[in-house]
């Protein structure tokens, strides 16, 4: 009988209208050119060269995708994460190690509730009140440490980033739980689906009773916290925390959520997604430097890659009458 | 009516025929919103374009104004046939829309959005000129000085938005101007103005369609009327003269009553169920000014009326989704103030909106989750607490006819009919007390309208109140047990099913403009003379209660606001019957009726006043003169 094959085609054809699974797919294809290019991609050393470099950038882009998800976008966070590392920087000057975090990752919440209450109880555009904040963010980064790096950071910060925990980096396994926890946060509880529904549509979200103010307000909140957490990664492998810190990690984020399939208009996306998303800008950026790719060309080719990914994507939505 | 129509027009009736519309048929998916309609429109006439909600009127109009394309049917305009299919090219020929919801960009200024349609030409403008043109029509309209052209369209009126919406019309030199509905927002002195314009218009020569629900208007500005039920054209170019209001409801309405729903429910005998929600004097302006209404605990009330008359805004306003400026809800006897809609939904309301597209489906969840929204917003806790409502939903799954097999599907996917109950579905999950639907069977093929009515009566044999908004008088008829009829914003009648058939409930809710400012002429009369006043509609045999004030509890004319009587079954038949000018007594009452008429002399109905017999009676000259003075223009 057929059926044994029309399953597997079936299974095939499901698999492969799922976003996730064509990205995925696209990573594969581009950890394989890579590996045929340059014989040292696939050595253990630039795998674990890789996951470390998806660590602060994978940290930003889960609290993008929530804001995404509700059909919002966060430009502040590269200026944010600058300037609570700059916070972190001077907190770490007169308390202990852990103070000094909580205090950066509440300011960066803090940011957070500030843009979020001015897009969803104001009604502000979210683009518009990102890019304010994302100024004022980087103004005061600078004014906080005088133009100048902070690099009497103290050593023990490095246990941060360099202990491990049966044989993985912290900070991998960081970045592996958080997507875990995001992930269960997305699909398993009512906070999740609410801001799926929030995204998807907010006037139907609201007439079922669903609390759209604080779901809409939420995801700003994290995003602005998640992006201290990776500056306090970031700052602990360089022991130094630079007002220039995050520059343009707004861009690598938000292109990490759409590779992996979000929509820009909410209710669309996974987290998932996002990481595959991550990966593949990493992995663009390690293959173009491990081929010695000139830097100034590098911006090109990221940015043509992102494009050709959408287009392609958008065609087969188009064949399939979505 | 042919015949007085030759006399009227003795000599080249045809000549003047600016636009003719035969065999006329359009259809959007499945529904056939124009069948066979006709019009003929000439050249100096005001004609009124007529019909119940969804009878096609909006329809043909657009097609005329090339706004939509017809599917079959010819439409000559000026001896040539209208084959244009682009709202530009029948500005060009003339023909101009004046809509309801004003077409305006409200950040542009006056003299902007009356020559809007000149920026899509090419070449430059000349502001100057465009300024002494624009002066000149205004002019011509009696409101040079009226309106800034400098002035943002967003700071004026409705009343001076229709106003720009006409001048537009008369810049592009429209020979055929539609105004569909144009009256709604305005007050009654606004429409009377409104009127001196058409009626200007009408003298320059140019054609003019009037498209409205409001027969007081209709009787007070057309020449003649075109009427149209289910798509096709009913009366074809009669004059307004021949008609009456009842005429012309019955062509509205149509013969063939009562055929599809034969069963009236049975009233609920013995016992009254206890009220479950009741809604004193709701407020929400501008669309919602007083209404009241409660529902009973296994009850279906329909919430009759037409579209716009704020029925739906009520419902948002109860619901929590709209701001609310007065008025008291309960349930079950608690005062509950729900600012927002998980407030009312904690108090055990339940919305099935209107718009499932944009009101109420989730397009990204699944049907599932869709199906568990609600639950969603009223659950508790940090996960999602579906274990706590599986059996429920499995019976509600049966119950409602849904495919199980379906349920990780998206909801778009499925028909209009499916899609409602699964909206019915994610309400009755949480077991509601109350649960209101707004127009349940719009876009839901007529199979699953069977079953939605079925379920509609499960849900209230289960103790449920139920209150269904809607349209179609059809359907409140064969539905309801009780039916509150809205129109402009407040509730005027309320009555049982058994007393009411589609004619007068269509001429229940077809707006008034002056109902509030003859309300309060009423209370004023009762307030000098004592007695009972009313405002009624009277035909042969029978009388409509429009409106009524009492100063003293002693005297019953047996008529009920919002009701419809035979004349013997009031208390004051014989006063009915004569309607002379003068007091008439019997049974111990003596009642003066009057006519009342607009200052253009259109039927506005009857003044009546009853007081006891054996008191002083005063001058009927005296109310006949503040009667008059009522309808002089303010």
């Amino acid at each position: 009988m057929s059926t044994n094959t029309s399953t597997a085609k079936n299974f095939f054809s499901g698999l492969t209208r799922r976003l996730e699974i064509r990205m995925l797919g696209l990573a594969v294809a581009i950890a394989i050119c890579l590996s045929i290019l340059s014989p040292y991609f696939l050595t253990a050393n630039n795998i674990f060269n890789l996951l470390d470099q998806s660590v602060v950038i994978g940290i930003v882009a889960v609290g993008m995708t929530l804001v995404i998800l509700t059909g919002g976008i966060d430009l502040s966070v590269g200026s944010v994460a600058g300037m609570t590392g700059i916070v972190l920087g001077l907190a770490l000057q007169q308390f202990p190690i852990p103070v000094a975090i909580l205090f950066a990752v509440l300011t960066g919440a803090g940011v957070g509730l500030v843009s979020g209450i001015l897009t969803a109880y104001f009604g502000l555009a979210a683009f518009v009140v990102t890019l304010g904040v994302m100024a004022i963010a980087r103004s005061l980064a600078y004014i906080f440490s005088g133009q100048t790096a902070i690099s009497n950071i103290p050593e023990a910060m490095s246990n941060i980033v360099y202990t491990d925990v049966f044989g993985i980096p912290s900070n991998v396994l960081f970045l592996v739980l958080l997507y875990a926890v995001a992930w269960a946060y997305l699909t398993y509880t009512k906070g999740g689906r609410t801001i799926y529904a929030v995204g998807s549509n907010k006037e139907a979200a609201r007439a079922a009773g669903l609390n759209v103010l604080f779901y809409s307000i939420l995801p700003y909140v994290l995003s602005g916290a998640l992006a201290a957490v990776a500056v306090t990664f970031s700052i602990a492998q360089l022991l130094s925390a630079d007002p220039l810190g995050g520059n343009q990690m707004e861009l690598d984020a938000i292109a990490a959520v759409v590779i992996g399939g979000a929509s820009l208009f909410g209710g669309r996306g996974s987290i998932i997604g996002t990481l595959i998303g991550v990966f593949i800008m990493v992995m663009i950026r390690n293959g173009l430097n491990l081929l010695g790719v000139s830097p100034f060309w590098q911006g090109s080719a990221i940015g043509s890659i992102i494009i050709i990914a959408l287009l392609v994507e958008r065609l087969v939505n188009w064949r399939s009458g979505r | 009516m042919n015949v007085s129509n030759l006399t009227i027009q003795p000599q080249s009736a045809a000549s003047n025929v600016v636009l003719e519309a035969r065999d006329v048929a359009k259809s959007f998916g499945k529904t056939r919103a124009l069948v066979d309609a006709r019009l003929e429109l000439r050249t100096g006439e005001v004609h009124g374009l007529l019909g119940a909600n969804g009878a096609g009127k909006s329809t043909l109009s657009r097609i005329i104004t090339c706004h939509v394309k017809r599917d079959a049917g010819e439409i000559t305009y000026r001896g040539a046939p209208l084959e244009t299919n682009s709202t530009r090219d029948a500005l060009r020929l003339g023909i101009a829309l004046v809509a309801q919801e004003t077409t305006l960009a409200p950040d542009m200024s006056v003299l902007e959005n009356i020559f809007l349609p000149e920026l899509g030409r090419p070449g430059r403008l000349s502001f100057n000129a465009l300024r002494r043109r624009a002066s000149e029509i205004l002019g011509r309209l009696g409101h040079e000085h009226a309106l800034p052209l400098d002035m943002e369209v967003r700071r004026l009126s409705a009343a001076q938005r229709q106003l720009v919406e006409i001048a537009k019309a008369l810049a592009l030199d429209a020979n055929l101007v539609i105004f569909d509905e144009p009256t709604a927002s305005l007050s009654p002195s606004e429409v009377e103005r409104l009127f001196d314009i058409m009626a200007r218009l009408r003298d320059d020569g140019r054609a003019l369609i009037f498209v409205s629900h409001r027969l007081e208007e209709v009787f007070a500005i057309t020449d003649r009327v075109t009427i149209m039920r289910e798509g096709r054209t009913v009366a074809n170019a009669v004059p307004t003269t021949s008609l009456t209001q009842s005429d012309i409801v019955r062509h509205m309405v149509g013969q063939e009553l009562n055929t599809v729903y034969s069963h009236a429910p049975a009233a609920v005998a013995g016992v009254v169920a206890p009220v479950v929600l009741e809604v004193k004097n709701l407020s929400a302006p501008p669309a919602v000014r007083d209404i009241s209404f409660s529902v009973h605990r296994g009850e279906i009330l329909g919430l009759g009326g037409l579209v716009g008359a704020g029925r739906s805004e009520a419902a948002e306003a109860i619901f929590g989704l709209r701001p609310r400026k007065g008025g008291v809800i309960k349930i079950e006897g608690r005062e509950i103030n729900p600012t927002k809609p998980a407030d009312a939904v904690k108090a055990g309301i339940g919305l099935v909106a209107e718009d499932r597209r944009v009101q109420s489906i989730v397009p990204d969840l699944t049907v599932r989750e869709n199906l568990l929204l609600a639950h969603i917003g009223a659950h508790r806790g940090f996960g999602l607490g579906y274990a706590q409502r599986e059996k429920k939903l499995a019976a509600l799954i049966k119950s409602l006819d849904l495919p199980a097999d379906r349920l990780d599907a998206n909801l778009l996917t499925f028909s209009g009919g499916m899609q409602q109950k699964v909206v019915m579905a994610r309400w009755l999950l949480l077991e509601p007390k109350v649960l209101i639907l707004d127009e349940p069977t719009k876009g839901v093929d007529i199979g699953t309208r069977a079953s939605i009515y079925g379920i509609l009566r499960e849900i209230a044999a289960l103790g449920v109140a139920v209150a269904v908004i809607s349209s179609d008088f059809e359907e409140l008829l064969g539905l309801c047990e009780r039916i509150v009829v809205i129109s402009d914003g407040t509730s005027i009648a309320d009555l049982p099913t058994t007393m009411l058939d589609e004619e007068k409930l269509t001429l229940l809710a077809a707006p008034r403009t002056s109902t509030a400012r003859n309300t309060e002429f009423l209370r004023k009369l009762t307030a000098d003379f004592g007695g009972t006043a009313f405002w009624a509609l009277l035909e042969e045999n029978g009388v409509i209660c429009l409106s009524q004030t009492s100063a003293t509890t002693d005297i019953d004319t047996g008529l009920r606001p919002g009701e419809a009587r035979e004349l013997e079954a009031t208390r004051i038949p014989s006063a009915l019957r004569q309607r002379a000018p003068s007091f008439v007594t019997e049974a111990g009452y003596a009642t003066l009726l009057l006519p009342m008429r607009s200052r253009r002399g259109s039927d506005l109905g009857w003044i009546g006043l009853t007081l006891p017999a054996d008191g002083s009676l005063p001058s009927p000259d005296i109310i006949a003169a503040r009667i008059a003075a009522l309808n002089a223009i303010d």
